[in-house]
């Protein structure tokens, strides 16, 4: 559980090594995010400045400064993107200024650490996080296929075109029991339904090359979703054994 | 401008040979034998190209003691070291598969006297993007 970071996807290419193997590449716009928040698990760890929360409640008495509660567990809160203040929400916009950013982020997500986070609100993270990392697992959200049928949802075999079959060859076929044993559909059955736009983690994508300046990530092979789609970034979990 | 595509003009052969479909070509591929790099030239007919950019590739066909050979490259591959055009063909497709169904003469093309069918900057314009592409700071 170490810092990742938030990203979008570019697209695809290739790349040349000097050997002539060609590589395919994802090429991941890598930040900048900036800190918005950090979780810790007791209530005085939070960094200097964020030790307390302002509110009126809905009282007539005014603004009320309490000290922040604990939130139990140890993770930094990531932005990536600005969102212009007119399609942000107010609670969005308090909490980026409490950070000391002029607005609010589009793609926020939380990175859960092992211990207590060094980064404070307000600090950048950009791509040269990853200068050094071999492997990353990628997060995306996958391309939505609208209502699949089974043969693209669960890889289902269709059936014969011929030899007798009429109007059935993309149909699930039969669905479980027999008569004397029925018990209607077994549950978690596979059938047709809405299919895509689900969140996927790919793990142990090879870094391919780290560049800081323009915080982008090349990664070898493919990332979930569509280009310009949002993405979390962390180092690998798994650690690729070479043989 | 885009940035995969500045991206891929940076990885990209700042020059790339002049050809296109219908010349007759001789492709200079660098091969590996153990530790020694030779250049086998592969020559014949350009029959397609396809995709953009780095993706770019050449099909090549050629006939092999009457066989047909073909051999697609990717042109931006550090191991075509080079491509020299033999003879400018005309062509009126931009895919000539058809030259596969043929046999002898037939597979023959007229040869394009000198006119530009194609753009003949291709390098140049690639060269010049990549001067024209803007440093972007941190």
């Amino acid at each position: 559980m170490t810092l990742g970071i938030l990203g979008k996807k570019l697209g695809m290419t290739q790349i040349f090594r000097e050997d002539g193997t060609c590589i395919p590449v994802t090429v991941v716009q890598a930040g900048p995010c900036k800190v918005l928040q950090i979780k810790v698990v007791a209530a005085g760890e939070h960094p200097e400045g964020h030790r307390t929360s302002t509110g009126n409640r809905g009282k007539k008495s005014g603004r009320q400064e309490r000290t922040r509660a604990a939130d139990g567990y140890y993770a930094v809160q990531l932005g990536f993107d600005d969102r212009p203040a007119r399609t942000s929400s107010k609670a969005a916009l308090g909490q980026a200024k409490k950070a000391g950013l002029e607005g609010s982020k589009h793609f926020v997500r939380e990175f859960r650490l092992g211990e207590a986070p060094t980064v404070k609100p307000g600090d950048d993270v950009s791509a040269s996080l990853f200068e050094g990392v071999t492997n990353v697992d990628v997060v995306g959200t996958t391309k939505g296929r609208g209502w699949a049928g089974t043969i693209k949802r669960w890889n289902f075999h269709r059936q014969p075109t011929s030899h007798g079959n009429s109007l059935n060859h993309r149909t699930a076929g039969g669905l479980g029991r027999m008569h004397s044993i029925s018990k209607g559909v077994p549950k978690g059955k596979k059938m047709a339904g809405h299919y895509g736009v689900e969140r996927v983690t790919v793990q142990n994508l090879e870094v391919i090359k780290v560049d800081a300046d323009r915080n982008l990530v090349y990664l070898r092979g493919a990332v979930p979703g569509h280009n310009n789609g949002y993405l979390m970034l962390s180092k690998s979990i798994k650690v690729k054994i070479k043989r | 401008m885009n940035i995969l595509r500045q991206i891929e003009i940076e990885n990209m052969k700042a020059s790339v040979p002049d050809f296109g479909i219908g010349d007759t070509v001789d492709v200079h591929y660098q091969i590996k034998e153990g530790d020694k790099e030779r250049i086998q030239v592969f020559s014949g007919t350009v029959i397609a190209i396809t995709g953009r950019g780095i993706r770019r590739t050449a099909l090549i066909r050629r006939l092999v003691a009457g066989e047909g050979v073909e051999r697609r490259f990717p042109i931006h591959s550090p191991r075509v070291a080079d491509v020299r055009v033999r003879g400018r063909g005309k062509a009126r497709r931009a895919k000539l598969y058809y030259l596969r169904e043929l046999e002898g003469k037939a597979t023959r093309l007229k040869p394009n006297m000198g006119k530009a069918r194609y753009p003949r900057s291709l390098k140049s314009k690639a060269g010049q993007a990549k001067q024209d592409a803007p440093k972007q700071d941190s």
